[in-house]
């Protein structure tokens, strides 16, 4: 079995884009992707697609791969539309890494791309909604806001010594690192003032803890091993590939204050790339609302359980701490175009480990992305490492 | 009629009265006119006469020493069910848990439809649940002045306390006292003044006056009461004091709830005589017809009408109006979660009733009681077993303006942000529990906790395809 590589990642800039088909911000990611590739990419070398949408809107739920990679002037290759909700991306790179794994293809195109704010505000909670469990959770009313701020309830309940601060807390963090990210939807800084005095979305989740509907693509190159160091100078090495399913609806689940499939998925990827959590230089983990970045923590083995807001409040997760995680701004600041959000998150690690992240970290070998696809139904985990130098 | 000699009557009685109630206040500054009634009871938006009528039909039964299995017939009355044209009663057996295949009546398409039940629990055999639930609409200014909303059940079987003594009827051609159009939502009256009252009076008084029984010794009666005047006008026509007509009026405190005022009424009147009273219940429809009940009070009935009067939240007159969606309905983009009727039908126990699992592997608690178990992953068969109405909040939110799915928008302009939670109830025969996701009802949203103790009651969940869908709410203890 060849080993998966990172040759390239890219992705388009978040945000509202009303003139803006699917297609062409997708071409954006593609391009970028390209232009990390640091040999000669010819794109008829590329073997096979694996692509992420939830498809919100219904724009194109059938063959919305084949329409993307078409776009691109990617013809004949198989082209996969891969869905799991907020997952689907993180999803298309585990397919991604299993061809390549598996000797069927030596390159392949992995990404995602959603449009999400070009309908009415109560189109795209339909559409959102239905990613839920539809016949019991959704019907009692609730939203995906709702469902996350239900576990954060639970959360601050349970752990008597965490606060809402604590969720104000993710929120100054991952708006301070997207500020400095161009591709960011709400690059700006906030203060602890703007993120507890927001107005509430679902108590006690307020605006500046949930993160915003966005346009956006995304775009990574799996490569095998011989294509790798042929494409790449220094490729990143997919050392860990973990992904589990879970119970859809919260209330199915034994515990309401973390997502166990998160769990599962990272014990996964950290046996195959055989390492701990300490061993992570950093993270980018999927902070869709404040309470889930916090659950990440214990749910990754971050810290023990109920220990998440220590963490954030020592600082050990801001980009000068231990373990940085979100230095992108994370799905709060950069944006969550639902299908996108998977290999988005592999930009800024592919990016961290070549030391060219707009949040440089100290020299760092070893990241992770978490991708949860709807409260917790889906998620994968991917462990990256850096290869080095003469290693390939 | 079944008669006196085995004692058939009321054995138990319901009541359900909407928590929100307008005063009269607020209408006198709202139309600078006095009010037509000191209160009314305005329906929330996700009540209506079937939730009513469950409400009620659940206080009954829990009165009784039989249980739900044991009614064989179940009568109901209103002028407002949800649809035009659908049957009203069989939701409401399954809702209260009664016996499947249980035959039913339904009365409607007059406010004398509530005596029409109660003498089909009275005429048939064997023990009765008779429900009376209405909740009117009229124009902005109706709904406003004095238009209510109620329900009244009564358990009707042998061995009564409460003894129906006589049934009589009346009808006569007598149109446009009280109408309400084909495909219209309000009722209307044509204010023909002289006209309104004569024949309401007549075809009452007549209807009580063929009642077999000494009207002298009427102690209360409950009389057709749109508003406070007109049962005193049939009470003249009869030799009633006011004393008795009052006993039975409860109109100025609940507004006029259609069918259910004078069933209503009928509960006033019972808990307030005496035992070995006489009591009387003039129920009148337009076009006409009035149907008369006469009642032997052996034992009078704690039927909980004064307490629950003296309940209930009082909302101002433009909460009342959005309430009831006279004011502010849309159309949402977006449409609802689609949950197919089949697929619906299927989890109607559940739903209604809490109705879980049990694993035959491993005896967890399953809910809803589908797929692999939870706990030991087998694919084994669920036995039924029921978790209890009561339990307690482990996860909650509130859902604000603009957060609503789209298919609980129209609620949410007319009631405001509701709260979701996710409530844990043990299985009624104590082993185990399950959890469930739920929206909190008639209370404060903000206010609930997690830890807090809530009580279901069925609800309107939200109407896709033009078919209301019903299930459990929560209501903080």
């Amino acid at each position: 079995m060849t080993d998966a590589y990172i040759v390239g990642a890219g992705q388009s800039d978040f945000g509202s884009f009303p003139d803006r088909s699917y297609r062409s911000l997708f071409d954006d990611a593609f391009d970028e992707a390209v232009g990390t590739v640091d040999g000669d990419f010819d794109p008829d070398d590329v073997d096979e697609a694996f692509l992420g949408t939830l498809g919100v809107g219904g724009r194109q739920l059938g063959l919305s791969g084949p329409a993307v990679t078409e776009h691109l002037g990617l013809h004949g290759i198989p082209t996969t539309r891969v869905e799991n909700a907020c997952a689907a991306s993180g999803y298309a790179l585990r397919q991604a890494v299993m061809a390549v794994r598996s000797g069927m293809a030596d390159l392949v195109l992995a990404g995602g791309y959603e449009v999400m704010t070009d309908m009415s505000g109560d189109h795209t909670k339909w559409w959102l909604g239905v990613s839920g469990e539809t016949e019991w959770e959704r019907l009692s009313g609730t939203t995906f806001a709702g469902v996350y701020a239900q576990m954060a309830s639970a959360y601050l309940r349970e752990h008597d010594d965490a606060t809402v601060e604590d969720l104000s807390r993710v929120a100054v963090k991952n708006h301070g690192n997207g500020a400095k990210n161009p591709h960011a939807q709400l690059g700006f800084e906030c203060t602890m003032d703007d993120a507890m005095n927001a107005p509430d979305v679902a108590a006690p989740l307020n605006l500046y803890h949930c993160c915003p509907t966005t346009d956006g693509a995304s775009a990574v190159l799996v490569a095998s091993e011989d294509v790798a160091a042929d494409l790449s100078d220094a490729p990143v090495r997919v050392s860990g590939a973990g992904a589990a399913s879970g119970r859809v609806g919260l209330f199915q689940r034994d515990t309401l204050t973390g997502i166990p499939a998160s769990g599962t998925a990272a014990d996964r990827a950290y046996e195959e790339a055989g390492i701990d959590p300490e061993d992570l230089d950093f993270a980018e983990v999927h902070d869709c609302f404040a309470i889930a970045e916090l659950a990440a923590y214990e749910d990754l083995g971050f810290c023990d359980r109920g220990e998440a807001p220590d963490l954030l409040r020592k600082g050990v997760t801001d980009p000068d701490g231990d373990l940085p995680v979100n230095t992108s701004g994370g799905l709060k600041s950069k944006g969550h175009p639902i299908g996108a959000t998977g290999t988005g998150q592999v930009v800024e690690v592919f990016a961290q480990l070549r030391g060219d992240a707009h949040v440089q970290i100290d020299d760092p070998e070893v990241g992770l992305a978490h991708n949860v696809g709807g409260s917790g139904g889906g998620v994968t985990v991917h462990v990256f490492e850096r290869v080095a130098e003469g290693e390939l | 009629m079944s008669g006196t000699e085995n004692q058939r009557g009321i054995v138990a009685t319901g009541l359900y009265l909407p928590r929100q109630r307008l005063d009269g206040d607020e209408i006198e500054s709202a139309w600078g006119t006095s009010a037509p009634v000191d209160r009314a009871a305005v329906p929330a938006a996700d009540e209506d006469a079937l939730t009513m009528a469950v409400a009620a039909g659940r206080d009954a039964l829990g009165g009784w020493d039989r249980g739900a299995d044991a009614v064989a017939h179940l009568a109901v009355a209103t002028t407002t069910p949800p649809l035009e044209e659908e049957a009203f009663a069989p939701r409401i057996a399954a809702a209260l848990g009664l016996r499947s295949g249980i035959p039913t009546s339904t009365a409607s398409r007059s406010t004398a439809a509530g005596g029409e039940a109660l003498c089909s629990g009275v005429d048939s055999d064997g023990p009765a649940l008779v429900v009376v639930a209405d909740a009117p609409s009229g124009d902005a200014a109706e709904v406003g002045r004095r238009v209510g909303a109620g329900a009244a059940a009564f358990l009707v079987e042998d061995g009564a306390d409460v003894v129906v003594a006589a049934e009589a009827r009346e009808s006569r051609d007598a149109p446009g006292l009280r109408l309400r159009e084909r495909g219209g939502t309000d009722v209307s009256e044509l204010d023909i003044t002289t006209y309104e009252r004569e024949t309401t009076r007549d075809v009452v008084a007549t209807a009580l006056d063929r009642l077999e029984l000494d009207h002298d010794a009427v102690d209360a009666a409950s009389l057709h009461q749109p508003t406070g005047d007109i049962p005193h006008r049939i009470g003249k026509a009869l030799p009633y004091d006011g004393a008795a007509i009052a006993r039975g009026t409860v109109v100025d405190d609940v507004g006029d709830a259609g069918a259910a005022t004078v069933a209503v009424g009928l509960l006033a009147a019972l808990e307030r005589v005496e035992a070995g009273s006489t009591v009387v219940a003039g129920f009148f429809g337009s076009g006409a017809t009035a149907v008369g009940l006469g009642f032997g009070v052996e034992n009078s009935p704690e039927t909980g009408v004064e307490n629950a009067i003296e309940a209930g939240e009082g909302v101002s007159y433009p909460a009342a109006l959005r309430a009831r969606g006279t004011i502010g309905e849309t159309e949402v983009a977006g449409g609802g979660a689609h949950v197919s009727l089949p697929s619906w039908q299927r989890t109607i126990p559940q739903r209604y009733r809490l109705v879980a699992g049990r694993c035959t592997e491993c005896g967890a608690v399953a809910f809803p009681p589908e797929g692999a178990c939870h706990d030991c992953g087998a694919r084994a068969e669920f036995e039924p077993t029921t978790l209890s109405r009561t339990g307690e909040v482990v996860a909650v939110t509130v859902i604000g303006q603009g957060g609503a799915p789209p298919e609980f928008v129209e609620q949410q302009r007319r009631d405001g942000p509701f709260a979701v939670a996710i409530v844990e109830a043990p299985a009624t025969d104590g082993d185990g529990s399950a959890r469930f996701p739920a929206q909190l009802t008639d209370c404060d949203p903000e206010s609930v906790s997690v830890g807090d103790g809530v009580a279901g009651h069925l609800r309107r969940i939200y109407s896709v395809e033009g078919v209301t869908r019903y299930g459990l709410k929560f209501v903080p203890e």
